[in-house]
């Protein structure tokens, strides 16, 4: 065991290190980062004091602006000021031309189906918005923390489908953040108030953001956080709050309802405003152009009623998936700037029969419970153990003959999940078929999302029906989907082409990559060297801890051997820096540490057994 | 090697195979196989044990979502037992098939009640009982090693489910 202490003094990190980890809130109107320092989760402030970055990114030429610098030019330069774009993420280009009154950009169809956005820099498309937008946060970070990040976790809308998903991640990969878990945002505010106050029992989490609204229940018990179902609306938020003022302001100014984009923008802009001075005042004065108005408490809660009407419509439908009454709720929880209009209050009070809580700041509250959760997943023990078990939000099946959808996995399912179903071919000498991904509650696929298409390639030659192939669709902790298949009789894996319906493909994200480098004074080699050399560290260090463990009790002395002479290698070469040499020698090696692991799984599971199986059996 | 693959979902929870389950039981046991097998805890592992690690954790979700509903619990318990049950198949009681059918009838007119929901609440609770009673005969023949009583059963248990499923979906409706 000696030879496998040697190494460089330097090189690879102290294993008591504190790892630098952020936990990301990326949202439709406001954005922020948050870490753990001192033992408790706050916010991380840019130089200037503010914590809040909003979601904005204006495209000037060659210079990018992001945060409150490029949110002010909304006005003035409205093509060229990207905001809401959260809810674009992981859309088609038919899907935002039906919100083209509410965002004025002009779309033209790029990259696999989505869409991309004209802008005096050139076309950009969702995700490297947001990667702009993941930079900046990501900055911050370093800057507070004092060095290159190990790792943070994004959190998404709970009813994020897996393109939304996709999408969010392949941000973070643009911005060259090393994505611990995809987190759902109210399980983050679950998170932020259950392990404050050492809550048990059933909780609702109730949040409006800008452009989303979701609900979830989930039952805490003893730091395990289980997400009984999830519900709510992407397209559903704050900004349709200051769209119905502005509308109704629009009337009341007899303006008509073909406005040009600097107008709406206006309009949007002095409803938000209203909005936010009715939740202070009883009245306000609002104006545009030579027009004068007032609006009242009562007046507005007329206007934003039905929305809320639709949002407690999902409260009622989730916690009938989760099987509870609603007197079950123990404790409600407020996220969300718009959940800051008194009238939501009111409204989800007489709902729930209890006064919600708010006393973490709703902008904040998302952001502390992911920084919490990066926390403990980049291995900086917190002392409290927390253990978070999510929910897929909708479910995912395939397309049958007639168009119809066959429900492999049903929503409210806890990840991650696997299930296996079998096809057979329909033509004598068949060697591929085509499969349809798609996600919904709907019976037709046209009424669902399409997620992507899968083709089956290399099935051995046979008669019709006489193959048998087995395709597994596995959903992880994030919540994405991955597929694999096998033919059963020949034991042929069949090689699957993913196609995702509206998402970058991993070609795209390079190329964009290398365009990003191009822009700015980075090295995309140094870049991928290190990243190999951080995968090569990490991969290091994990077995040298499992070796410790159990590699005397498990491995053969000729097993143990070679594996040291693999790991030996692997460090001689991330010294070198070759970064094809790294590759290859961590790849050898996970080749041989593959049986290594499966038998520590075997050791964990048997352990986990002890003392179960055999007195239960023979009560 | 590979145990994990041999086990019963029964096993996984240290339940012995019956209809009746200790659910708390199940549920404390469930938490505490997450605490150790969840892919979180395997973060900082090597690829191939997060791997191993989230399809084990996959399995329990499987297990736990099987247990958990009474009418998957019956079909596994059947089909440990030899007996599969495809969803084509139908019960041959014609008594039960009769009152199928009535209830159906009523819950497509229940939109023409003078007051929907309450009638609505009525059948749903109806259904309910003739549920919860099913759960009960299936319990019972289980118990006694008669598959094909248990067959049949759970063919109703089916029946029954579906037609919760559509008052669920028509409460909807009436909800918009």
């Amino acid at each position: 065991m000696a030879l496998l202490q040697i190494s460089e003094p330097g090189q690879t990190p102290e294993p008591h290190q504190r790892k630098r980890a952020v936990g990301i809130d990326l949202g439709t109107t406001n954005s922020l980062v948050a870490t753990v320092r001192s033992g408790s989760a706050e916010a991380i402030a840019a130089e200037d004091g503010s914590v809040i970055l909003p979601s904005a990114v204006h495209y000037g030429g060659a210079e990018i602006t992001v945060g409150a610098a490029a949110r002010v030019r909304a006005g003035e330069d409205p093509y060229n000021t990207l905001i809401s774009v959260k809810r674009l993420m992981g859309r088609g280009i038919a899907d935002v031309q039906s919100f083209g009154e509410q965002l004025p950009y002009r779309f033209t169809d790029s990259d696999g189906g989505m869409p991309a956005i004209e802008t005096a820099a050139g076309p950009v498309n969702p995700v490297q918005v947001s990667a702009e937008i993941l930079k900046e946060l990501a900055r911050r970070g370093r800057e507070a923390l004092g060095g290159e990040l190990d790792g943070a976790v994004i959190t998404v809308p709970a009813y994020f489908d897996e393109a939304q998903r996709q999408a969010t991640k392949d941000a973070a990969q643009l911005a060259g953040l090393k994505v611990l878990r995809l987190l759902n945002e109210p399980t983050a505010a679950a998170v932020a108030y259950g392990l404050d106050k050492g809550e048990e029992g059933v909780i609702a989490v109730y949040d409006l953001g800008g452009g989303t609204f979701d609900i979830s229940i989930l039952r805490l018990s003893r730091g395990v956080f289980e997400v009984l179902s999830t519900g709510g609306d992407t397209a559903l938020g704050g900004d349709d709050f200051d769209r119905a003022i502005a509308g109704w302001m629009a009337g009341q100014a007899g303006l008509g309802t073909d406005l040009d984009v600097a107008t709406q923008r206006a309009l949007l802009d002095s409803a938000c405003a209203a909005k936010e001075t009715l939740a202070q005042r009883e009245q306000v004065e609002v104006s545009h152009g030579d027009w004068r108005g007032t609006l009242d408490r009562t007046g507005m809660a007329e206007l934003l009623d039905p929305l809320i009407d639709k949002t407690l419509r999902a409260c009622k439908r989730a916690l009938r998936d989760a099987g509870l009454p609603v007197d079950e709720v123990q404790e409600v929880v407020l996220v969300g700037g718009s959940t800051r209009t008194l009238r939501v209050r009111e409204r989800v009070e007489a709902y729930f029969g209890r006064a919600p809580q708010a006393d973490i700041d709703p902008d904040q509250v998302v952001a502390i419970g992911a920084a919490l959760q990066a926390d403990q997943l980049v291995g900086n023990k917190t002392g409290e153990d927390l253990l978070l078990l999510d929910v897929i939000p909708l479910s995912l099946g395939i397309e049958t003959m007639g168009g119809l959808t066959e429900k492999l996995i049903a929503r409210n399912t806890t990840i991650p999940v696997a299930k296996a179903q079998e096809f057979t071919t329909f033509k004598d000498g068949q060697t591929a078929m085509a499969i349809h991904v798609v996600q919904g509650e709907r019976e037709l696929v046209k009424d669902c999302r399409s997620l992507a298409r899968f083709e089956l390639r290399g099935i051995p030659p046979m008669v019709a029906g006489a193959a048998h192939i087995r395709v597994t669709f596995q959903v992880d902790a994030d919540g994405l989907l991955s597929v694999t298949a096998m033919e059963k009789s020949s034991g042929v894996s069949a090689d699957i082409t993913v196609k995702p319906s509206y998402g970058l493909e991993d070609k795209d994200i390079a190329r964009m990559l290398q365009e990003s480098y191009a822009h700015a004074e980075e090295d995309i080699a140094a870049r991928a060297l290190r990243e190999a050399q951080v995968e090569a560290e990490r991969t290091l260090e994990s077995l040298l801890a499992a070796l410790k463990e159990n590699g005397a009790e498990l491995l053969e002395e000729q097993e143990l051997n070679q594996l040291e002479r693999a790991m030996e290698a692997l460090r001689l070469a991330h010294n070198g820096g070759d970064v094809e040499e790294v590759r290859r020698r961590m790849e050898t090696l996970n080749q041989l540490s593959e049986p290594f692991a499966a038998r520590r799984m075997d050791a964990s599971i048997k352990r986990a057994m002890q003392g179960h199986s055999l007195d239960e059996f023979d009560k | 090697m590979n145990m994990s693959l041999q086990q019963t979902y029964f096993e996984i929870f240290g339940l012995r195979p019956a209809f009746e389950i200790d659910r708390a039981a199940m549920a404390e046991r469930y938490r505490q196989l997450q605490r150790e097998f969840h892919p979180d805890k395997y973060a900082s592992k090597s690829e191939r044990e997060q791997l191993l690690a989230m399809q084990y954790a996959a399995q329990i979700n499987e297990a736990h979502t099987t247990l958990r509903d009474p009418v998957l619990r019956a079909g596994y318990l059947l089909k440990l037992a030899g007996v599969e049950v495809s969803p084509e198949q139908t019960t041959a009681d014609a008594e039960f098939l009769m009152q199928q059918m009535m209830l159906r009838e009523r819950l497509e007119e229940v939109r023409d009640e003078a007051d929907p929901a309450a009638a609505l609440d009525e059948l749903g609770d109806e259904v309910r009982g003739l549920f919860t009673g099913e759960q009960k005969h299936f319990a019972e023949v289980f118990a006694t090693g008669d598959l094909e009583a248990g067959k049949d059963s759970l063919l109703k248990l089916q029946f029954l489910t579906k037609l919760q499923r559509q008052v669920e979906e028509l409460e909807e409706e009436l909800l918009d």
